[in-house]
């Protein structure tokens, strides 16, 4: 008896013939209820715009309001496979080893130097590229300096296809994280990046050859001015070639950057200033 | 009447005394060995009632764990920790969160659990406390000697003695007794004294005259017995256990809170399934989907809100015991906010349970007396001559002495040796007078002959306090009419006048007036007695009254009453304008009950009653309209032969009601037929048998001093003063503790939204996560706890006194208009959230456009160079920080929306500027929390004032709504906008 009660009861609240009610409102009451909060929530929206509106106005366009989340620059490595940092291939296996082949043929495809060419000029090394504005008026787009492929050398691809791959002697690309207005340095000169292997891996790790010489970042590629100011920047690159690791085994090898002005980054942070990564290369000989 | 059956098998009353010493192996003469008492009382446990048996601790402490909310957070601990599992199975290491979030929530489930129980262990402690304030002792005699012993170690078939004035020990069989008379009202009602004597005079152990019951009261004479019953075993035993079986029934506000918990679990689940359903077919994975639901329901659920609202409602029942009322059931305070009708007592509730000169007649005078607790009231003339001789006869014609040793002791509570109206007589001169004892030793006493009842006098002679004067004084009181007999003259302004018909019209009607004032009335009179009659050292003999009785000078009148307490009146006023009715129920006389009622307000001035109009306009009572008058006045004798449809009628016709002569089963019944038509009710009792009514009631109230063990266990609340304006305070409090419970939910909820949104955002849009569980929960059980407490402190609006009682099904705790506005309008402040947010991440670089659709790879922990809108490359651990930066960003904007959130809250109709800003202190915790938490980033400051600006909004927007609720009540504004 009750339940029928409450059953009614529902029914009467979802729709009520005798009031001509629907969820305990007429037609005008839902109306009028639906056309307050849809005056409201758009006058919230307009306030919502106008404020994000008023807020983007704010911001300059070339560099961001704040940059202290990237006081020290991210490392990263290539190539790259999906998800790890981990090189493990097969000498004899040349599928093994093609991917990360081509992987570097399509990174290094933009510093073709016929590419570089065409877009970048060429500039004065061992000094920063400045490119200030003159006062309100935009000294934009800025130019760009040239990264030729070339300048990579063994590892470039260009004379070895494979970039050392085949024959146990792969190359390791290494790129700095851009930063807007970045100006690092290693007492004056360029910074460069030291590569080498964790504690029990160094007898493993063999010799290196860096290219550029040294392996550093040129100070003619600072500073970056932004996607929307310099839109044909090349990044510089530094090249590691492993040149007799030993085989058959894991070699854990952490690469960093070295310079005074870049803060080292925290502990928490794995790629900031610095990069480690995985390199095995397994062989029957 | 089954507890009648289970009596009638025993037998105890009926048989001899000899098979009643075999049967319990006892001695009338030297009672039990001392040996085979202990070892009964191994066998039967101690002579006590059990309180009623609780639930297991460890139920109660579960039950704390397993509420609707509690198994909603427990779901969401599992689904972190599986969560958590898998993630660790794959090598992720952001995974931890998860597995903070579980436990977090783990402990915020146990810490309120723990909280909650904490609070009813703490208010069943109160009543535990109770107990155990007087042992009670009595007399044994073991081994042929007699000790006083503590009564819960008395055993079946202990001989023991009660004298006056003792509590019954036990339920004991009567073996010689001299005039003992039992009070047995706490057991059957009836207040007239039962006299027990050792003969069975009646086969029902209830009816005979026997047996003395268990926790009633033996009010003079002296007996002993053999103990047949002890602790659960005897009468009020079995009746306090059947009482205990009533189930209490759920207090509005816990079903109020029931209601709203699973509107909230429900719509949780809701949420949470259809974005899950929502997430799973936009393409994530189960364990992602899974984390969403989990996400939400961290959101949506109020996790502070049980315990906002259990240290609201404790923080109300602390206030409300310094004032005297002691809650046991904390959502009772809120219950006796919505009470509507009170039934009370009268003897001691609403009066000082203390006889109390009222007022005196002399010279032909009704002269008013102060009968103020504090003896503050104004006094009357003392000048004339025959307030001397009166104050003289009243002083030594009076048997009752104090105490001694209370010398610094206010005279009304002084403890007095002597029957109600000669203490009151005593205390009364004591005031006037002045040290009555050593004006009594000044008149030496030379004979008196005690009151009895077929003569209605009392008197005494004296020597005169001038040692020349030979000649004896004697002085009498009794019932008026008899003294009046005994008077030739009459003292009039010192003037000692004869007698005549004018001077006894005019006595006449003063002893109509005071007697229809309820007041007991005593006449006094006095007389020189001729010195050459009787010199010095006759012999007086008080049985033969050798002496001159008649032909005495008249002095006065003094009337007494059990006057009201002084804070009754206003108490009743103040009921009255809240729209409650106070409705008498005594034991009481008739007059006498509806003279208290006339003078506390329960009958207001002008109220008549069907007999006052049909005496009024001569005319028999039965032509009266019963709907003219106001007032009324049933007797126990007229409510038994009404039906229940009388009494309703009754009670709806007349506002003004008082139940006189009534027993406490009919209290019972008027409760029954209040609650029939609609009230809610409260309830005073202090007898065992009230505990059926104080269990019926929507709250019974137990007096402190004058209740039983019973009543109080049956009861919700107790009164430690006995006094009715108490209850009027909890009243009050009740009606604050529920508008700030409103406004303590409203606060509360409003959050939800600012808090869900962000997931729905993140879900659906795919933008980095604006606000992290562990942010939420945060907000939930840190800072926002302090300023929805601090809303129970609110003063009240209005005068909550000045509206009618709130009714239970119309205006609830949470009503939908409280829901929408805080949901959908106040609730907008994750606007505010959302600016502050995209501001955070535009400043760093992250543009709102670039911002959609980024959470795949900016949740990416393999990606190290995600390029922001500027070019820059940002590493995984770069981008968290910014992402913690975020929900720093989004928490402030909450909590600056809350600020301006507990502001509004503070008033619901007024303006914040009518009621002060900072009068509840409390709130800052919140601001100084603020302070110190995120002061690490210097940016962040600016991010502070980004939501300012809705913080504002908020405010002047709550201001133009209450303007408009204020403007215009009843408006369509009024009606929507209104919570």
């Amino acid at each position: 008896m009750a339940k029928d009660g409450e059953k009614s009861g529902w029914k009467e609240y979802i729709w009520n013939p005798r009031t001509r009610e629907f969820l305990g409102r007429t037609a005008s009451s839902w109306g009028l209820i639906l056309l307050f909060y849809l005056v409201f929530y758009i006058f919230l929206a307009g306030l919502f715009t106008l404020t994000m509106y008023v807020m983007l106005q704010t911001l300059d366009d070339h560099k961001p309001t704040w940059q202290d989340r990237l006081s020290t620059p991210g490392m990263v490595i290539r190539p790259k496979t999906d998800e790890t940092y981990e090189i493990v291939y097969n000498v004899e296996n040349t599928e093994s080893w093609d991917m990360y082949a081509q992987a570097l043929d399509k990174f290094l495809a933009p510093y073709n130097n016929s590419v570089q060419a065409e877009k970048n000029n060429e500039c004065v090394p061992d000094q920063y590229f400045l490119q200030e504005d003159s006062g309100d008026v935009k000294n934009n787009p800025k130019r760009s300096c040239q990264f030729n492929r070339t300048i990579l050398d063994l590892c470039s691809g260009i004379n070895d296809r494979y970039y050392g791959y085949q024959d146990g002697k792969p190359c390791i690309i290494i790129k700095l994280n851009r930063v807007i207005g970045m100006l690092p340095s290693k007492d004056g000169q360029a910074p460069f990046v030291t590569c080498g292997a964790k504690k029990e891996d160094s007898d493993k790790i063999g010799e290196l050859l860096y290219f550029p010489p040294n392996g550093t970042f040129n100070l003619m590629y600072y500073p970056y001015y932004g996607k929307k100011a310099q839109v044909n920047y090349s990044q510089p690159l530094v090249a590691v070639k492993f040149l007799n690791i030993t085989a058959n085994q894991d070699v854990n090898i952490e690469c960093r950057i070295n310079a005074n002005n870049i803060p080292i980054g925290s502990d928490r942070d794995k790629f900031s200033g610095r990069v480690s990564f995985k390199l095995r290369i397994n062989t029957i000989n | 009447m089954n507890l009648a059956i289970c009596l009638l098998l025993q037998d105890d009353h009926e048989i001899t005394i000899e098979e009643l010493e075999t049967r319990y192996n006892t001695s009338v003469t030297k009672g039990l060995t001392s040996t085979f008492a202990s070892q009964v009382l191994e066998r039967d446990g101690p002579n006590e009632l059990k309180p009623p048996k609780g639930t297991p601790e460890y139920v109660k402490f579960a039950r704390q764990l397993a509420g609707g909310l509690q198994c909603l957070m427990w779901v969401a601990a599992v689904i972190c920790f599986i969560a958590f599992g898998i993630e660790v199975a794959r090598g992720n290491v952001t995974a931890f969160d998860n597995l903070y979030l579980a436990i977090t929530l783990i402990s915020v489930v146990v810490v309120t659990g723990c909280f909650g129980y904490y609070q009813e262990f703490k208010s069943t402690n109160i009543i535990a406390s109770f107990k155990n304030l007087v042992p009670q002792q009595a007399i044994v005699i073991r081994d042929g000697q007699k000790n006083q012993i503590n009564a819960h170690q008395l055993v079946v078939g202990d001989l023991v003695e009660i004298k006056g004035g003792d509590r019954v020990p036990a339920d004991i069989r009567i073996i010689s007794g001299q005039a003992c008379k039992v009070d047995n009202s706490s057991l059957t009602g009836e207040s007239e004294p039962q006299s027990k004597t050792p003969e069975c005079t009646h086969e029902n152990p209830l009816e005979t005259k026997n047996i003395a019951f268990f926790s009633t009261t033996c009010l003079e004479g002296v007996a002993t017995g053999v103990i047949i019953n002890t602790g659960d075993r005897t009468i009020i035993g079995r009746i306090a256990s059947l009482a205990s079986g009533v189930g209490n029934e759920k207090t509005p506000i816990a079903i109020e809170i029931e209601h709203f918990v699973d509107i909230i679990a429900g719509l949780a689940i809701f949420f949470g399934f259809t974005f899950f359903v929502v997430a799973m077919f936009i393409g994530y994975a189960f364990l992602e989907a899974m984390i969403f639901f989990m996400a939400i329901v961290v959101a949506y659920v109020p996790e502070g809100l049980l315990a906002t609202v259990t240290v609201c409602l404790s923080l109300t029942a602390k206030r409300l015991a310094r004032k005297n009322c002691v809650v046991k059931n904390l959502e009772a305070v809120e219950t006796l906010g919505s009470t509507s009708v009170i039934c009370s007592d009268k003897t001691g509730t609403l009066t000082q349970n203390r006889m109390t000169v009222a007022h005196l007649w002399f010279d032909n005078h009704v002269h008013a007396a102060d009968t103020t607790e504090d003896q503050s009231g104004q006094s009357f003339d003392q000048s004339s001559e025959t307030w001397r001789s009166l104050a003289r006869v009243a002083s030594l014609c009076n048997r009752a002495t104090f105490r001694p040793d209370q010398e610094g002791v206010p005279i009304p509570k002084r403890l007095v040796v002597g029957d109600a109206s000669e203490t009151a007589l005593l205390k009364f001169t004591e005031l006037t007078v002045g040290n009555i004892m050593d004006y009594r030793n000044r008149f030496k006493k030379v004979v008196e002959v005690p009151f009895n009842s077929t003569n209605k006098f009392q008197l005494s002679i004296h020597e005169l306090e001038d040692p020349l004067d030979l000649r004896y004084l004697l002085v009498m009181k009794g019932a008026p009419e008899r003294i009046l007999e005994r008077c030739s003259t009459i003292l009039i302004k010192g003037q000692e006048l004869p007698l005549d018909e004018q001077w006894s019209e005019a006595f006449q009607t003063a002893y109509m007036d005071l007697g229809g004032l309820g007041e007991r009335v005593l006449g006094f009179c006095h007389i020189y007695l001729n010195e050459k009659e009787f010199p010095r050292g006759y012999a007086f003999d008080p049985d033969e009254m050798n002496f001159t009785t008649s032909g005495l000078c008249f002095a006065g009148l003094i009337s007494m009453i059990d006057p009201p307490r002084a804070t009754v009146p206003d108490a009743v006023m103040k009921c009255r304008t809240a729209g409650i009715r106070v409705v008498m129920v005594t034991g009481d006389h008739p007059i006498t009950a509806r003279a208290i009622a006339a003078n506390v307000g329960i009958i207001s001035e002008g109220s008549e009653t069907v007999e006052d109009i049909a005496q009024r306009k001569r005319i028999p009572v039965e032509q009266v309209n019963k709907r003219d008058a106001r007032a009324c006045v049933i007797s126990g004798g007229q409510l038994k032969d009404m039906s229940s449809e009388e009494l309703d009628d009754a009670l709806r016709n007349h506002p003004e009601m008082v139940f006189a002569r009534t027993s406490p089963q009919q209290k019972l019944i008027i409760v029954e037929s209040c609650q029939r038509l609609g009230s809610i009710v409260a309830v005073t009792g202090d007898g065992v048998n009230d505990s059926p009514a104080l269990k019926k009631a929507d709250i019974g109230v137990a007096m402190g001093i004058a209740g039983s063990d019973a009543a109080k266990n049956a009861a919700d609340m107790i009164l430690l003063d006995d006094n009715f304006a108490s209850i009027v305070t909890g009243v009050e409090q009740g009606r604050l503790i529920f508008d700030n419970l409103k406004k303590s939910i409203a606060y509360t909820l409003t959050k939800n939204i600012p808090e869900l949104t962000p997931y729905l955002i993140y879900i659906t849009v795919s933008v980095p996560l604006p606000l992290g569980c562990i942010t939420i929960l945060f907000i939930e059980l840190a800072t926002d706890i302090f300023p929805s407490v601090s809303l129970a402190y609110e003063k009240a609006e209005s005068d909550i006194m000045h509206l009618k009682p709130r009714n239970p099904r119309q205006h609830r705790l949470v009503n939908e208009a409280l829901a929408v506005y805080s949901y959908f309008q106040i609730g907008r402040c994750s606007f505010a959230g959302f600016t502050d947010y995209f501001t955070a991440m535009a400043q760093e670089g992250w543009y709102p456009l670039l911002c959609v659709g980024l959470r795949s790879q900016w949740e990416n922990v393999h990606l190290q160079d995600v390029q922001d809108s500027y070019g820059q490359e940002w590493t995984f651990s770069q981008r968290l920080y910014q992402e913690y930066t975020c929900y720093t960003v989004f928490f402030v904007s909450i909590e600056i929306c809350q600020i301006s959130d507990v502001l509004i809250r503070k008033t619901r109709r007024l303006s914040v500027f009518q009621q002060g800003f900072f009068r509840s202190v409390k709130t800052h915790p919140k601001h100084a929390s603020l302070g110190i938490m995120y002061l690490n980033s210097t940016q962040l400051v600016q991010w502070w004032f980004v939501p300012v600006p809705y913080g504002i909004l908020i405010f002047v927007y709550d201001e133009i709504r209450k303007l408009g609720v204020r403007r215009y009540p009843g408006s369509w504004w009024d009606q929507e906008l209104y919570y």
